[in-house]
């Protein structure tokens, strides 16, 4: 960031030279002295929005920062509309009519920042960073920046970072949550409940304590780790692997055995066909991460023959889930749509990180170190 | 149990003294001059006499054999899925062939309601009557005094509130449930309620099975539980296993019981207690009910106390259901006074098809299942056969398990 600190103050001082009319351009800098173009893509509430002050998540509104971004000279403008030419297909621009110009495409080539979200994710492909001439800084107003073509953002020398840590509680908890609802077998419980049936046997057939049971996290991040910690007093026998072994005074507390071979890991982290076959028959998936790491047809086709008995998750491969996704109608599901992390006490603390990482932005200051996920053309080491 | 003993072994040496056909029936707590006769023993003429005299009274035919049965729910298809699955009629918690090796008659039957019941045919002789709250047999004065040769009342499971616990007493039965079984198992289901409301986990899922996607529907009103204040109605064994899996999330805890925990654990657990009941629950945004159904308990949460509750409260009650004014909560589901309400029981049960909780909006209900998941049946069918066979012989249960013992209820539900 050294060189935006140094453009910056140039400018002030420039600014308060006198000469308001001069437009230094670098690439960092461009349009009016300061005032930037900052463009969010959130999901709409319509109806929703009224109900609920601290619901600052959704499009109407934005955040809650508005205000804060005028009141600094700047250009805030928000949509939900996010889908332009799909994934990096090209319009024939003879048949490009007016109405298909969508909301985001229409800024994309001036706006500074780009602030987007896990949970109504604007794909921010190499085409598209192409194209954004001012963009400098990519903010993910939440967890989770695979929507971002991170490689081309790095090559265009552009900022990326996300609020790291703000859904870590959000997420563990709806994991556990998950977790009791596949093992309890809850759900066919409820269905039995709305259709005016009861059928303890239906249900008690499959239905367990998670005490005594074995639990395995595929990654013991941030979020890996606060669900270790939820789930030691369930008297579990806990298993983690991660690229990183915990030190032994964590591990003893948290209560977890390191597993360094994952035998079906998974080098590419994809759960597909033959590596679901290797997990015992009857196994339970939570997937609170992305829903791209599975095979989207190889847990269908496991969920039907049992082999998986229950798969739980908040997150699709894509986002929104078309209507006919398979994993909606598929048996031993217990799926949302993305929401975990997006709790209102999760959407506070986005909302406030997104805001800290603005106004350092605008005062030429570093982020806090663990945001970033592309700096100074490299990748956070999670993601290389 | 003295008693039981001295009879015991009158029994058996009159079967070692090699009249195996002699039936001695001792109703266990009528009867005391019968078997004082018999230990004292005046000879054998009075001994003799006292036998013929119960031939005539009584029904069994071979010595110390006796007549149990259990009522259980029904599996069918499922029974056969699972081999653990021990609490269904078809298994009926695997102990009838240990029963038979014995020498007693085990009749097991889901058919509970009305006088014409499998049930009912054989109450007027049963010694021994095996429940499970999952699928309860009402066990009412009116069956106990039929019941003549009764003597013990099991609950496979925890919670005897189906059994008329005052009139079982009067009649001098026995009334004992596996207390510890399900512990754990409702404690871990209660969690997860709680978890299922905060986090509104439903209108989610019913959005995913509708093709739709609309974020916004859900997030308007989903919270981590982290900060939240839960209070739990009743610190017993269940409500203590709660407060120890809830203390990781970093909420405020509160607890009402009769009695206080002493502060080590308080400390430990990290939960507040609350003396006055009336003055915590406003506190709470997360209320859990874990207090057994008792005359005081009934009908507890009715339209006023639930009105002083905080407005869009969450309620998860795997207590009992007649803890609450079943009207009572159907209007604050509907007015989101109550904005969420989970639960695994009714009144009464089985719930019938129109019973409103199942068509009120806000809420997450299941059948009563949250304490016979397979190893909680585990437990609960060796809690049984260790008392069967602790009465058999005529030794004590473990006290905790008592819930009617020579004429005195429990202390939880006096």
């Amino acid at each position: 960031m050294a060189m935006k600190r140094a453009s910056a103050s140039a400018f002030r001082a420039l600014a308060s030279s006198g000469n308001s009319n001069s437009s230094i351009l670098t690439r960092e800098l461009h349009a009016s002295p300061g005032s930037k173009k900052i463009v969010g893509v959130f999901y709409k509430a319509n109806e929703y929005a009224a109900m609920n002050p601290n619901f600052l998540g959704c499009v109407e509104r934005a955040l809650g920062i508005g205000d804060w971004l005028e009141s600094q000279g700047h250009q805030y403008i928000v949509t939900d509309d996010k889908e332009g030419p799909v994934c990096g297909k090209y319009i024939d621009t003879k048949v490009y009519s007016v109405y298909m110009i969508l909301e985001l495409e229409k800024h994309i080539s001036d706006l500074h920042v780009l602030v987007t979200t896990a949970f109504h994710p604007a794909y921010v492909t190499a085409e598209r960073i192409k194209k954004a001439k001012n963009l400098q800084l990519v903010l993910t107003a939440g967890i989770g920046s695979d929507h971002v073509d991170l490689k081309a953002a790095a090559a265009a020398g552009l900022t990326v970072a996300e609020v790291t840590g703000s859904n870590v509680v959000s997420v563990a908890e709806d994991e556990l949550m998950r977790i009791l609802i596949l093992i309890r077998n809850f759900l066919p419980g409820y269905h039995q409940v709305i259709k005016g049936d009861w059928n303890v046997a239906a249900i008690a057939h499959r239905a367990y304590d998670l005490e005594g049971k074995t639990v395995g996290t595929v990654g013991a991040g941030r979020i890996g780790r606060l669900l270790l910690q939820r789930l030691k007093p369930f008297n579990c026998n806990l298993l983690y692997h991660d690229r990183i072994k915990m030190d032994p005074e964590l591990e003893n507390q948290i209560g977890a055995k390191f597993e360094e071979d994952l035998d079906v890991m998974l080098p590419k982290w994809m759960f597909d066909k033959e590596r679901i076959a290797k997990l015992k028959k009857g196994v339970l998936i939570v997937n609170n991460a992305r829903g791209a790491i599975m095979d989207t047809q190889a847990v269908v086709d496991a969920c039907c023959s049992g082999h998986i008995a229950g798969y739980s998750g908040d997150v699709w491969y894509p986002q929104p889930a078309p209507k006919d996704h398979p994993w909606r109608y598929m048996p031993n599901q217990a799926m949302t749509p993305h929401i975990s992390g997006t709790t209102i006490d999760a959407q506070l603390r986005h909302a406030a990180g997104v805001k800290d990482m603005l106004d350092r932005y605008f005062k030429g200051e570093e982020f806090p170190p663990q945001n970033y996920i592309v700096k100074e053309g490299e990748l956070a080491s999670q993601y290389r």
